[in-house]
């Protein structure tokens, strides 16, 4: 143990080199110290004083009968090497991630346009799941290596790498989510669904002469307005196929309007099951788009949801 | 939202017209996969036709609805047969050709770090340990360490340099060797990789993000809730400490390597506070008081710092692994911190045991005895750094 050399200042950073505390200081303690340290800290004058007290001494051999005052070996360390960033589950994972990457580096990767859609868990899952509150800045960096990790090819990809991932994954798949496809029956019927404000509509399409039913009534029997009528077999009439389609519509819920509108999608669905190719078009002529606007709620000190109380001066 | 004046607007009409469906099939994927030899006749035979119809199409904005056909199972296994291949390949053929002599390949510094042992002049030279900065940047407290100027730029000593990394590789291994906990800081840009590598071999911590103002002067804040454990004397991790670790004061690094000293001054002021030793690389800009332990050579070369960083890494493994093998023999180079005491369960039996030591009035005699001890520790060693809390 030629360690003569360590100078004063570390040997008082070692915490342990000496301690203050008399209660560590029991015979067999004595003796370590003295017979293998007493050439490393020459000037070690605090030890000796430490391991002089003569009262715990006392202490030990009163109660020491069970223990025969064997010193007890036990030192904190910390958890993880990162401790000192204060974020050391944050640090750990991206350290691990980023060794997963150098590892399988020369695996062969996928056009980022082919790697299978995946949707990372979002800051505030993360901060959640590691309980450390991460800057977005660095969480982005996390989700880079997932990206890197998820080119590599599927039917090579290592079983590690999956499991680090799976982590990572939202715990619901939003992409797997594909909308259902309409489907043309035996009798040439498209049936959609469309909805607007409150209202819903089932409406079922088929090649024919014109015909619109809605409730059981002709389209000038459902809807006063005329606008309403409009609205209601816009998909066709944008495409310029009134007269080669009949609709049979049932709506329910809400008022004229909304039950006029929720005709329009649920016929423009409908209308694309027949003939996909007019997707652009009715994009264009806004009959495949839910609105999404709702009757805005009461706010309390409002008289509506925006209106405010007239002012009155006392 | 519908959206009424389109139609007339653009005239769309026309372009709503009933598609023929023969257009329409050449769309579909299902209809390139079954149909090719079919598709590709008539293709042959209208090129003038289907010229119209990509201008329709184009016109149409139809392509986007238009999906290229996926890779099917069949490339997927190719991909896979190929790589095994490849590695087969690799494997039959690696030991063919000529002998490469040894050379200097940039990530073996990371991967095989050099012992202190292997520090030679040659090698801090060939890493550019010796480049200072411009004379006009001089700090004049390092002049003892310069070699002289060249090309407007002070030359640092090597000779200096490999004695004062010698001496900071034995300080680092000491500190390993008496358990001490060791913190490589390396904060600039391209360190992290040799900041970590040289942490796990040291059994230390690595900084190389930002050193957060405060994580030692103000540590139970910052660093309150990062987990500890308690480990024996042959870093077997210890159970029954869990009441004492959740009360425990943040740790502090007994050693701090600091491979940036210039852009650390806050780290520094703080380990100086808390009597704490650093390491540092000084550059020819940089003031070598700052730091306990200076290494005067180059920080602005990666391949410097690494260099540095492995021996110092190397050294702190040494110093565990020998720590480690006297552990086996029975000699322990530490004394537990202080007040850390026992596991639970035993202190708990200890306690059981001295009060159903039999009779009642020698226990209180005992009890009286221990608190006069506790009043005269208490009053006991004086001393400035004294504390529970100081280790």
């Amino acid at each position: 143990m030629k360690v003569a050399w360590l100078p004063v200042s570390i040997r008082e950073g070692l915490r342990c080199a000496y301690s203050p505390r008399p209660t560590v200081f029991n015979s067999p303690m004595r003796r370590c110290v003295l017979s293998t340290s007493s050439n490393q800290f020459s000037t070690s004058t605090r030890l000796r004083a430490g391991i002089a007290a003569p009262e715990i001494q006392f202490k030990e051999e009163g109660d020491g009968r069970d223990g025969e005052g064997k010193i007890f070996y036990a030192r904190l360390l910390p958890e993880s090497p990162s401790y000192f960033t204060a974020q050391p589950a944050f640090t750990d994972d991206l350290l691990a991630l980023q060794d997963l990457v150098r590892k399988y580096s020369r695996l062969p990767v996928v056009k980022p346009s082919e790697a299978p859609r995946v949707a990372w868990r979002s800051l505030a899952e993360y901060r959640n799941m590691v309980g450390e509150s991460v800057k977005a800045s660095k969480y982005h960096k996390v989700v880079e290596v997932l990206r890197r990790l998820n080119l590599i090819h599927p039917s090579l990809i290592p079983h590690d790498v999956t499991k680090a991932l799976n982590e990572y994954k939202r715990d619901v798949n939003p992409f797997q989510n594909v909308p259902k496809i309409i489907p043309v029956d035996e009798f040439g019927r498209a049936c959609a669904i469309g909805r607007r404000k409150t209202s819903s509509a089932k409406v079922y399409v088929v090649e024919g002469n014109g015909e619109v039913l809605v409730n059981g009534k002709t389209l000038a029997e459902a809807f006063g307005r005329i606008h309403d009528r409009e609205s209601a077999i816009w998909a066709l009439k944008a495409t310029d196929r009134i007269d080669k389609y009949n609709v049979f519509a049932l709506t329910r819920g809400g008022g004229t309007t909304g039950q006029a509108e929720a005709v329009t999608l649920a016929v423009g669905k409908a209308l694309l099951a027949h003939e996909p190719a007019l997707k652009p078009a009715l994009r264009r002529a806004g009959c495949i788009t839910r609105d999404p606007r709702r009757v805005e709620r009461k706010k309390p000190g409002h008289v509506k949801a925006r209106k405010m109380p007239a002012w009155v001066k006392r | 939202m519908i959206l009424r004046n389109v139609a007339i607007r653009h005239s769309r009409k026309a372009l709503a017209a009933p598609i023929p469906k023969s257009l329409l099939r050449t769309l579909t994927t299902e209809a390139l996969a079954e149909e090719r030899s079919s598709i590709e006749h008539s293709i042959a035979n209208h090129t003038k036709e289907t010229h119209s119809i990509e201008a329709n199409l184009n016109q149409l904005q139809l392509t986007k609805s238009f999906h290229p056909p996926r890779e099917t199972a069949e490339s997927k296994a190719g991909v896979q047969r190929d790589y095994a291949l490849r590695n087969h390949i690799k494997k039959r053929t690696s030991r063919l050709g000529s002998r490469i002599p040894p050379h200097y390949e940039p990530s073996d510094i990371l991967t095989d770090p050099p012992r202190p042992e292997d520090v030679t002049l040659e090698l801090l030279m060939a890493s550019q340990a010796h480049f200072g900065h411009s004379t006009s940047l001089w700090n004049p407290m390092n002049q003892r360490y310069i070699y002289g100027v060249r090309s407007g730029i002070h030359i640092i000593s090597l000779e200096a340099t490999a004695a004062h990394l010698r001496r900071a590789a034995k300080v680092v291994e000491g500190v390993a060797y008496h358990g001490g906990l060791i913190l490589f800081v390396g904060t600039r840009k391209g360190q992290d990789k040799a900041v970590v590598k040289a942490a796990k071999m040291a059994q230390g911590c690595h900084l190389f993000e930002r050193w957060i103002p405060g994580t030692i002067t103000n540590g139970d804040q910052i660093l309150g809730n990062c987990a500890m454990r308690v480990v024996d004397a042959k870093d077997e991790p210890l159970r029954g400490f869990e009441q004492k670790i959740g009360e425990w004061k943040a740790l502090r690094p007994d050693l701090v390597v600091v491979l940036n000293p210039r852009e650390n001054y806050v780290l520094l002021h703080e380990c100086g506070l808390n009597n704490i030793p650093t390491i540092g690389v000084i550059d020819t800009d940089a003031d070598p008081t700052w730091v306990t332990y200076p290494i005067p050579a180059n920080d602005d070369s990666l391949r410097c710092i690494q260099v540095i960083a492995g021996v110092l890494g190397r050294a702190g493994e040494a110093g565990q692994k020998r720590r480690l093998e006297d552990a086996e023999n029975g000699i322990v180079t530490w004394l537990p911190s202080p007040g850390l005491g026992k596991p639970k369960d035993m202190e708990e039996a200890e306690k059981e045991k001295e009060e159903g030591g039999g009779v009642v009035a020698k226990a209180r005699i005992v009890e009286d005895e221990s608190e006069e001890v506790q009043s005269r520790r208490r009053r006991g060693p004086v001393d400035p750094e004294d504390g529970e809390d100081d280790f």
